[in-house]
């Protein structure tokens, strides 16, 4: 009989003001876009029930300000996170650089217990603005940042259009679930380990 | 590695850390002697370690920071921790002697910590934050010239140091979970010290414990009594010290005392409310009172191994303890009936001929019991936000204006002036830039007069933004600005004085953007510190379920509610909030109205830290304004100096009491 427990998978979304963080965590969730979106002030989440292998997951979408001056908050929202989102705008070069930051910022502030194999996945959103012609930051650059952390899972999504997004989010929902697992070893009935472990390693496919 | 490299970095171009160096080395001296005096009283006492720099930033201002030395002390096998205010620095002299000892750490023993929580930013200063096993934490210690890894170190060379398990950050002190680890803690301990000795050897400064004799009534010397009685059969001496840390830090059993007092008293200042007290039954208020202070007494006592313990029980007890204040439902009306917002025929009767404001605090307070009429805010605004002084009369306004247009038109024109050559080559600039770009396309769009592709009104509100951030260069442009303006705009239309008014606001309110969060955090710890005073139930399940950083309320800080009302009610609770009638902050009162609310929902849906978030997140549009203004109107005379007492000085939107270094640059982005 399949279990019908249900358990919390909390991922953090992260990444410079405006890339469009709260935009995809709408989409995925709420399958709209809209250009009236404030400025995420403090911090939300949203949740969404997500099933995997006849198991329903609760994913626990955290959605932070992008500011700087806002970091010295992420000790409070990143506890306990089972996956990091990390999102740049395709048509920014900083925001593709702030990148490293981002991700130690977390690694700092998460503390989790086994930063070099805790999941990252990352997007580059807005791929359609200007019909990629204002693009600056390669495909080719962002999967050579992903190899060189690890074979970090790569996405590039579009909020607007919805492009690429759902495919994005079951990503993570799966990466926070392996990380999940190795905590939660009390949890009898556990999803196949070994297929799991072995898409991690193949980085970007699953 | 790039901890250290990047300190240095942040350190060498920094002129505050070059002021506080300069203020420790030559207080060193002074210090040096004052070491000799207090080795006297400190005998037996080993000095362990010592770190000079050491600074308590206890407001936001760079100018009130307060340097000192930390030290390390070891007697009969118990560390101490000390941290001592260097005397007389000369930048402080706004801060009192007072002021100063009551953040003096004097001789805190190590079995009085819980925990110690390690902030090592790569930039920025590194500081510590130490947590009692109370639950109370003194405010971050900030390591000017580094060393919290030595001093970390060195701690656990003297007492057990566990990292906790869900931060890496924290490192609980005497953690001792596994029975092994238990046993062995009960050898390292030191069995006894001679309680006269506790005391006379760690004099702790005698304010408080002085200040509440005389004043208590019987029922508090009973409970002192015993209080006293019980802690002498436990001969345990670091329980006697934090007798004085708990008078000191955990001021609710004062306040509550001190409450209890000030209600005997015949006069507390509130002519109206004195006659609704003497109607009530005054007496069943005071008991109760001071029977919430011999249960936080009690839970005190209580060390955190039993914590555990009292948790598991909880599980099914969702039993709502009663709100203190609640009994007497009547005090929940003191507030004043609203009255409908002040028309024009009443705002000219408050000017003279000459359009001065005759009785300014007489025209605040009409403000405050009711708003004004939406056509006059324009008139209003900049007298409530500093722009207009009071006694202007309509020509010096007038010739205000005309200088003040003159003056944005120059600002302005400073980044208008920016080629596009020159902003490739201006970083910062473009950065700002686009940030604004972002946030005012994002900014009360669904507002009509911010509706629809290219409007006006959201280039305005760009260039008055993009302004500011060149005005107060040190500030910048930090999200959260926009929604201030935005209302600010819609009223007063024009752009330069919509600038002028923002100018004025961001006077008081600057400091939520620092980019050390520290007004942000000034003003959460002072929201803990009221709901303690006055909902002390409440208090204790935000500490049980880990929520006292208050991080739930953090953007109706940041933006005075902004977001948690319509666009109509924001600005009726703004020009409330900036009469300043009653107290500059109001707006925390307002906090505890609403949590105060909420609060069998909260407690009895046992929610946790995530659960309250998205709860609290999601009464935006659901609460009520004017009988929320009423209860923390209520509120604040409750509280009354209990009440100030509890929010620290300089607190935002308390206003500078000096012209120092507004916005401390401690790091270099944007
Ligand atoms: N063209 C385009 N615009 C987007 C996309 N995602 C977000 N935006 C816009 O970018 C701005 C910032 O989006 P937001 O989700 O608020 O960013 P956040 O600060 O990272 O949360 C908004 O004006 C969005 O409308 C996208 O995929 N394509
Ligand atoms: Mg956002």
């Amino acid at each position: 009989m399949p279990s019908r427990r249900r358990t919390l998978l909390k991922v953090i979304i992260l990444g410079d003001s405006g890339v469009g963080k709260t935009s995809l965590m709408n989409q995925y969730v709420n399958k709209k876009f809209s250009n009236q979106y404030k400025a995420t002030i403090g911090a939300d989440f949203l949740t969404k029930e997500v099933q995997f292998e006849d198991r329903l997951f609760t994913l626990q979408i955290w959605d932070t300000a992008g500011q700087e001056r806002f970091q010295s908050l992420g000790v409070a929202f990143y506890r306990g996170a089972d996956c990091c989102v990390l999102v740049y705008d395709v048509n920014s070069m900083k925001s593709f650089d702030n990148l490293n930051n981002w991700r130690e910022e977390f690694l700092i502030q998460a503390s989790p217990s086994d930063p070099e194999n805790f999941p990252f996945v990352l997007i580059g959103n807005k791929v359609d603005v200007d019909g990629g012609n204002s693009r600056v930051v390669s495909e080719k650059k962002a999967k050579a940042w992903c190899a060189s952390k690890g074979n970090i899972p790569y996405f590039e999504t579009s909020a607007k259009e919805g492009t690429n997004v759902e495919e994005a989010f079951q990503c993570i929902a799966k990466n926070a679930l392996k990380s999940g697992e190795e905590e939660e070893l009390y949890l009898p009935d556990t999803i196949d380990v070994g297929t799991s472990s072995q898409q991690r390693s193949s980085g970007c496919e699953c | 590695m790039s901890m250290e490299a990047s300190e240095l970095h942040d350190l060498s171009d920094d002129a505050d850390y070059a002021a506080s160096q300069q203020q420790g080395s030559a207080s060193m001296m002074r210090c040096d002697s004052e070491k000799r005096s207090s080795s006297s009283e400190h005998e037996g006492a080993e000095l362990i370690y010592l770190k000079d720099n050491v600074a308590i930033h206890p407001t936001q201002f760079a100018s009130e920071r307060i340097s000192g030395r930390l030290k390390l002390t070891k007697q009969d096998s118990i560390l101490f921790l000390s941290w001592i205010p260097y005397k007389g620095q000369t930048s402080n002299a706004k801060l009192s002697e007072k002021d100063r000892s009551l953040y003096t750490i004097t001789a805190v023993p190590f079995t009085e910590v819980r925990s110690i929580r390690r902030h090592t930013p790569a930039l920025g200063w590194q500081y510590v934050i130490v947590v009692l096993s109370s639950g109370l934490a003194f405010p971050p210690l900030y390591f000017y010239n580094g060393g919290v890894r030595e001093f970390l170190a060195l701690v656990k060379q003297h007492v057990y140091l566990a990292r906790s398990g869900e931060d890496a950050n924290v490192f609980l002190v005497n953690d001792f979970q596994s029975p092994l680890q238990r046993t062995l803690s009960s050898l390292e301990l030191p069995s006894s010290l001679p309680v006269a000795s506790g005391q006379s050897t760690y004099p702790l400064d005698g304010g408080s414990s002085s200040d509440s004799q005389g004043r208590t009534s019987a029922g508090v010397d009973n409970r002192v009594s015993q209080y006293v009685s019980r802690k002498q059969k436990s001969h345990d001496p670091t329980r006697d010290l934090s007798i004085h840390l708990l008078e000191k830090f955990s001021l609710v059993t004062k306040f509550a005392r001190d409450t209890t007092t000030q209600l005997f008293s015949e006069n507390n200042g509130f002519g109206s409310v004195d006659k609704r007290w003497n109607n009530q039954p005054v007496h069943s208020y005071s008991e109760k009172l001071t029977n919430i202070a011999e249960e936080k007494d009690n839970e005190n006592h209580h060390s955190y191994p039993e914590k555990e313990h009292l948790n598991d029980e909880e599980i099914n007890l969702v039993d709502v303890p009663a709100d203190p204040l609640e009994f007497n439902k009547l005090s929940l009306v003191w507030g004043k009936p609203r009255q409908p917002p002040m028309g024009s025929k009443e705002l000219t009767a408050f000017l003279d001929s000459e359009g001065r404001v005759v009785e300014s605090k007489a025209l605040r307070e009409r403000v405050f019991y009711g708003g004004i009429e939406h056509q006059l805010r324009k008139e209003v605004w900049p007298f409530l936000l500093g722009y207009y002084a009071y006694d202007s009369t309509y020509a010096e306004r007038e010739y205000l204006r005309s200088v003040k247009r003159m003056e944005y038109a120059t600002l302005k024109q400073q980044w208008q002036s920016i080629s596009p050559e020159q902003a490739k080559r201006f970083t910062k600039y473009r950065e700002r830039k686009g940030l604004i770009d972002k946030d005012v396309v994002r900014t009360d769009r669904a507002f009509e007069y911010y509706e629809g592709d290219d409007n006006l009104n959201v280039n305005s509100m760009r260039d008055i933004l993009l302004t500011y951030s060149f005005y107060n260069f040190d500030l910048g442009y930090c999200q959260g600005m926009s929604d201030y303006l935005s209302p600010i705009l819609f009223v007063m239309g024009d752009e330069s004085e919509s600038f002028w008014c923002f100018v004025a606001l961001m006077e008081r309110l600057g400091p939520n953007f620092n980019r050390d969060q520290n007004g942000m955090h000034t003003q959460l710890f002072a929201l803990s510190k009221l709901v303690e005073l006055l909902d002390s139930p409440l208090h204790n399940y935000f500490k049980q379920n880990d929520c006292l950083n208050y991080f739930f309320c953090f953007r109706w800080i940041l933006i005075q509610f902004k977001r948690e009302f319509e666009y109509e009610k924001t600005m009726q609770l703004w020009e409330v909030l900036w009469t300043q009638y009653l107290t500059e902050h109001l707006h925390l009162y307002v906090c505890v109205a609403i949590l105060k609310r909420c609060r069998s929902k909260i407690m009895g849906e046992q929610m946790d830290f995530d659960t309250l978030l998205k709860f609290i997140n999601e009464l935006s549009g659901h609460i009520d304004l004017d009988s929320t203004v009423r209860d923390a109107e209520a509120l604040c005379i409750c509280a009354g100096e209990n009440g100030a007492a509890s929010i620290p000085p300089g607190t935002p939107p308390s206003l500078p009491l000096d012209e120092g270094v507004l916005y401390p640059q401690d790091d270099d982005v944007l």
